[in-house]
């Protein structure tokens, strides 16, 4: 029995020898990468200066045409990301501050992910290689469920979120394959028609103080950034529709761009423009907060 | 609580403490113990099955008691029917009750009539169609005066209710297991460490092989309209990949769990996809199921004996049955039919034995031939699994259609973010493995034990598939 618990040991020990070696060369890889996805490629920036900062979900990303404010002299990233929430917007704000970015504007888009103060796992899984290297992405975790776990024991954070930083996304970085979420200054155009006309959020609720977005306007507030928080379009078949003046209710500062395009054929699905629809609401922004 | 959860890390080393080192006085505190964790890992699927384990568990210890004690014929086909009718009903209510009733009311509605099926809203007790087999074969053999009775309630109770058996097999039978849990037993080093390396080989299987595959073949099947040929066929052969792995991963890891208690349970795979027939595929796939159909519904159906005629009938009752154990589906019935009808030719030429001796190759034609029998056995083999895979029959012909007619053998970049062609690579590494150690149980133990250990826990903590968990495919059945 002895001489299998030394057997047990041994194979405990590799594991764990396995594991911290493993995460030791994911983290170098991913600490090396800045053209895998927005989130590596603010880490491994350095001090940029922007006029305009585009903060949000896909429906930031889908719905903001970039080049458009490039085109009015206006220097524009859209960090916008699919599937992103709150979350994981502020966290990305604060890596640009913690980096010295200097940014005159911050447009956030806020309305559905209002309802919301989780991460999205996904999404959040990006910023995780960093846990310990940086501290602003430690505290921003510290408060999660899986925080302790993700930070003690080693690999467990690529092992947890496999799909997103596994071994593929590593074997993908360790080859410095490019993806094309930097292209159009982080834009992304929705072509084709992918998606039902239709949508039911009547069971949405914007919460009365969402944490992240009251992180974003303060982080402004505090470095002087003009804030510009905006609910963008939906599809006229949407059900609880309503929503979007709950927003305007709670939070009476966030622009209601909701009903600026309706027509079907502007929109890719019902939560997102198409190309020519992102076109049409990105020169109405333009217009009223840029035109001077 | 699943063999890959950490729930199950937790559970399995207190009970193996406490085995080895509190209740191993005598074997009937060992059994005492195992019972107790077995009923515990059960009722952490769903307590309220356990009382329909105990029942069953009782209802075969008693009726197999008095079958042996009936002075009579007539007592004794009592006991028996009874043990039979109540297991099978169970089985047919809890598994197949709706498939019939919704297939009976088809039947009708396609001849005129309008009828809607009465439908029970029961969940299908995990395990059951196993243990049921357990109990089964058990009042069988003492029907049939194979084997005693088991008057040690405990004893009995562990050979149907053993919890690394329990979920997902093997099917073990009462003269080999029984006589295990009669003795005592002592601690043994190297069954032990074999234990071990047959977990983590299971867990390679599991995590790394099948779990991956899956995520390709789900991607694959789900959107079967939309693929093209290559990615079809890559399709059959991920879903080949991933039923085998998750099953003979989790056949693995019970047979390892069970060394380290020192029981040593029936082998269930052998490397089916280096058959070179079909015959041998069912002899190397599940051994522990066909094995319990050849004994108790083959054989007693007459077997091989008889005419060619009667031969014929015998191997599609016993492949149609075993798809229909799977699950009540017609795509499990077609898959067993499918199977028969690959096993006819060689049952008509007399050829279903040929090929039992062990794969040996050399620089000649006859290693080209067993080569080429092998490739051809995986195509059938895979081409069956597409019926088991797909949602309906027409699903899997339309599928296999689709592959004729699509004439496209590009990559195609698949809903979930993937190149249909990008684990080739890993399946080609893990065919090799264990094309190199098909002689033996598992490819950790022997030579190199811990560079191998070392690369197969690498295996497993840097190639798994986590986050897109997926259950073991048997645990449905």
């Amino acid at each position: 029995m002895k001489k299998f618990l030394l057997f047990t040991l041994k194979t405990l020990i590799f594991t764990i020898v396995i594991a911290v070696a493993l995460d030791f060369i994911y983290t170098a890889i991913y600490l090396q990468s800045s053209n895998r996805g927005k989130v590596d490629h603010v880490y491994n920036s350095k001090k940029e200066n922007f006029d305009v900062v585009i903060l949000g979900s896909s429906r930031a990303n889908n719905h903001f045409v970039a080049q458009m404010f490039e085109d009015k002299g206006l220097k524009t990233f859209n960090y916008g990301m699919s599937g992103g929430h709150l979350f994981e917007a502020d966290l990305l704000l604060k890596l640009m501050l913690e980096r010295h970015y200097k940014i005159k504007n911050v447009i956030l888009e806020a309305d559905l992910n209002l309802s919301n103060k989780r991460r999205d796992y996904g999404i959040s899984s990006k910023f995780l290689p960093y846990l310990h290297q940086s501290e602003t992405v430690k505290k921003h975790f510290s408060n999660e469920d899986d925080f302790l776990e993700m930070y003690y024991i080693p690999f467990y954070r690529y092992i947890k979120f496999d799909e997103r930083i596994g071994f593929r996304e590593f074997y993908n970085t360790t080859l410095k394959k490019s993806t094309n979420v930097l292209n159009h200054q982080g834009y992304y155009p929705l072509i084709n028609r992918k998606g039902n006309m239709k949508n039911n959020i009547v069971n949405l609720k914007p919460l009365l103080h969402n944490q992240y977005y009251e992180e974003i306007k303060q982080i402004c507030k505090d470095n002087n950034i003009n804030f510009i928080a905006v609910m963008t379009p939906m599809c006229e078949n949407t059900k609880g529709i309503e929503y979007f003046n709950k927003v305007q209710k709670l939070y009476p500062e966030i622009h209601n761009y909701e009903n600026v395009v309706v027509e079907d054929k502007y929109f890719s699905s019902c939560g997102h423009l198409n190309d020519t629809g992102a076109r049409l609401f990105t020169a109405r922004i333009l217009k009223d907060f840029f035109s001077k | 609580m699943f063999f890959n959860s950490l729930a199950f890390a937790i559970f399995l080393p207190i009970v193996f403490f406490l085995y080895w080192f509190v209740f191993n006085k005598t074997k009937s505190s060992q059994n005492a113990l195992l019972i107790v964790a077995s009923y515990y890992f059960y009722s952490c699927w769903d307590w309220r099955f356990l009382f329909l384990l105990v029942f069953s568990t009782f209802l075969d210890y008693y009726t197999g008691i008095r079958i042996e004690k009936s002075t009579n014929d007539k007592g004794r086909k009592f006991w028996f029917w009874l043990s039979i009718i109540i297991n099978l009903g169970f089985l047919g209510i809890f598994k197949y009750y709706n498939f019939f009733s919704t297939s009976f009311a088809q039947m009708l509605t396609t001849v005129g009539f309008k009828a809607s099926p009465i439908l029970l809203d029961v969940v299908l007790p995990v395990g059951i169609s196993f243990y049921t087999f357990h109990g089964l074969s058990y009042v069988i053999d003492i029907y049939f005066k194979r084997i005693k009775a088991e008057y040690n309630f405990v004893d009995y109770s562990l050979f149907v209710s053993y919890f690394p058996l329990l979920v997902a097999g093997p099917i073990e039978r009462a003269t080999h297991l029984l006589p295990e849990v009669k003795v005592k037993r002592t601690f043994d080093f190297n069954q032990a460490k074999e234990g071990v390396c047959q977990i983590i080989w299971g867990l390679v299987k599991k995590v790394v092989i099948a779990d991956t595959c899956a995520t390709y073949a789900n991607a694959i099947f789900d959107n079967y309209s939309s693929m093209n040929s290559l990615s079809l066929i890559l399709g059959g052969i991920y879903f080949a990949f991933q039923i085998y792995g998750d099953f003979s991963g989790y056949s693995d890891m019970a047979l390892g769990m069970s060394k380290l208690f020192g029981l040593e349970l029936l082998r269930n795979f052998n490397y089916p996809y280096f058959s070179r027939d079909i015959a041998e595929f069912w002899r190397r796939w599940h051994i522990s199921l066909s094995s319990w159909f050849r004994d108790y519904l083959y054989i007693p159906l007459g077997g091989s004996k008889g005419s060619k005629a009667m031969q014929v009938r015998n191997v599609f009752i016993i492949f149609v049955v075993s798809g229909f154990w799977h699950g009540a589906n017609w795509t499990y019935l077609a898959w067993g039919f499918l199977n028969a009808v690959y096993f006819l030719p060689l049952l008509l030429l007399n050829r279903n034995r040929s090929n039992i001796d062990e794969i040996k190759l050399n620089w000649n034609w006859d290693s080209v031939r067993t080569i080429s029998s092998i490739v051809m056995t995986f195509c059938l083999s895979t081409i069956a699994w597409v019926f088991f895979r797909a949602k309906t029959i027409t699903d899997a012909c339309t599928y296999l259609k689709r592959i004729v007619v699509n004439r496209e053998f590009t990559s195609q970049y698949l809903v979930n973010e993937r190149y249909n062609y990008e684990i080739l690579l890993m399946i080609g590494l893990f065919v090799l493995v264990e094309w190199n150690n098909r002689t033996r149980v598992e490819p950790i133990s022997g030579k190199y034990n811990t560079v191998k250990l070392a690369l197969a826990i690498t295996a497993i903590i840097a190639f798994g598939t986590y986050s897109d968990y997926k259950e073991f495919i048997y645990f449905q059945f």
